[in-house]
């Protein structure tokens, strides 16, 4: 298994996550999860990440003009959005517990 | 920047035909930014967009299973139906081109269409052994009659063929209703062509044309009566055949009244029925019947047939009668080992 099968599932809450700090656009947004440490994740999958959650309702955009390259289309968290970040982040924390006691209980190392 | 707008144009289009199964509104959905975020990503970094996203089609199949978006999801009728359509067509291509070189043609079409001419022949003969057997009512040869005449069949052949011809040539030019109807009337011949086939082909494998030449004969069924004679070349009266299981064979009729009422029972009866007509001997065939059943010798009958018979009159039922019957028997033969 690679991270890539792991990603599939919680793509979602990590985009979700790494626009609460800030709005970003789309490359802004794929390079900031690389940044956090998931470098193997897709172009498209962040693009497609991001129109679904914006289809879903959780994200709402907005254009922003600049001189020097195109326009960037941003995203950010609604409030829909900061919602379910909540839940998945509980959710994902408690699986992710579940897991590790899992594995230290059979004495695998981290 | 390295990549031109021309690329990412080019880009975005392969990705739109890669989702080219999914509604338009959901494609467009998907792909709005697309153009606008491939300038970004191509503004940040060195190499083609191929070399940095990959394929369009990988990418379109990353950002559909990204997206939540299945294959051929959310399509409608018409679309599914036209997708399999253009498939069809595409794969009839394939094949049609794939056949060609062994025919020697570059495409299959290219050698079936050589064979029109052939076809509109066939189809004008087929025609009129349709009408062959509508007019004389289901049984037809190989050649057309009209009504049960040939020569008329075969001026109706004629016409046909070249009826078949003439629309063959200008079937591109006929509009949509005739051709229609034209192709319609063609799938009838050939639904007829096949079901003659089938019925000739069990005729011609019977030899069944409506004339059953099997012999039912039995040869012993002209048989009437039965004349044993012994070694001796004497009629023997009287006599009984029985088969291996020593069942009685009756072969013939008794036809000869005084002994039809003399013996009731017709198992009992022996052979023969009536000794007057007895084929050789004593009794030639062209003396008149005797009432007596007792063999009567006349003096001058058949000289040539039997020259020994000493004494017709003893009866001949009796087997030890012919003492000449003994000498034939083989010496015995047990002395060989």
């Amino acid at each position: 298994m690679d991270t890539t099968q792991l990603l599939k599932g919680v793509l979602d809450l990590a985009v979700l996550a790494v626009l609460r700090e800030e709005d970003g656009y789309g490359y802004d947004i794929l390079r900031r999860l690389r940044e956090a440490g998931l470098e193997e994740i897709g172009d498209a999958s962040v693009y497609g990440t991001l129109r679904r959650l914006f289809a879903a309702g959780l994200l709402t955009t907005y254009v922003v003009p600049s001189e020097t390259g195109p326009h960037r289309k941003y995203y950010s968290l609604n409030a829909a959005g900061r919602d379910q970040l909540t839940r998945s982040g509980k959710l994902w924390r408690s699986f992710a517990t579940t897991m590790d006691t899992l594995l230290d209980d059979r004495g695998l190392a981290a | 920047m390295t990549v031109t707008e021309q690329e990412i144009t080019d880009y975005v289009a392969r990705v739109r035909a890669a989702l080219a199964d999914l509604t338009p509104d959901r494609r467009d959905e998907l792909t709005e930014d697309l153009a606008d975020h491939l300038t970004e990503v191509a503004a940040e970094g060195e190499g083609t967009l191929v070399e940095r996203l990959g394929e369009p089609e990988t990418y379109a199949a990353e950002l559909r299973a990204a997206a939540g978006v299945g294959v051929g999801g959310g399509r409608n009728l018409d679309q599914r139906v036209a997708t399999a359509v253009v498939r069809a067509r595409g794969r009839l291509r394939a094949i049609d081109t794939r056949l060609g070189p062994p025919l020697g043609y570059e495409t299959a079409s290219d050698f079936l269409r050589l064979l029109r001419p052939g076809w509109w022949v066939l189809r004008g003969y087929l025609a009129a052994m349709l009408v062959t057997v509508i007019t004389t009512g289901g049984s037809f040869g190989l050649l057309p009659r009209f009504g049960g005449e040939l020569l008329a069949g075969l001026i109706m052949l004629v016409g046909f063929v070249l009826a078949s011809i003439w629309l063959g040539r200008r079937s591109g030019q006929l509009s949509r209703w005739p051709r229609s109807a034209m192709q319609v009337g063609s799938a009838v011949l050939v639904v007829f062509a096949l079901s003659a086939l089938m019925q000739a082909e069990d005729r011609m494998r019977y030899g069944d044309y409506g004339y059953d030449p099997t012999s039912v004969d039995n040869p012993y069924d002209r048989i009437r009566d039965v004349f044993v004679y012994d070694s001796e070349g004497r009629l023997v009266e009287n006599a009984r055949l029985f088969d291996e299981n020593g069942n009685p064979i009756r072969l013939g009729y008794p036809d000869c009244k005084e002994l039809a009422e003399a013996y009731a029972n017709p198992v009992l009866r022996a052979y023969p029925y009536c000794p007057d007509r007895a084929p050789f001997g004593p009794r030639g065939p062209g003396m008149p019947a005797r009432p007596t059943v007792g063999p009567q010798p006349t003096d001058t009958s058949t000289p040539s047939e039997t020259p020994v018979v000493p004494t017709p009159t003893s009866t001949p039922a009796s087997p030890s009668a012919t003492p000449s019957a003994t000498p034939s028997g083989d010496p015995t033969p047990t002395r060989t080992s």
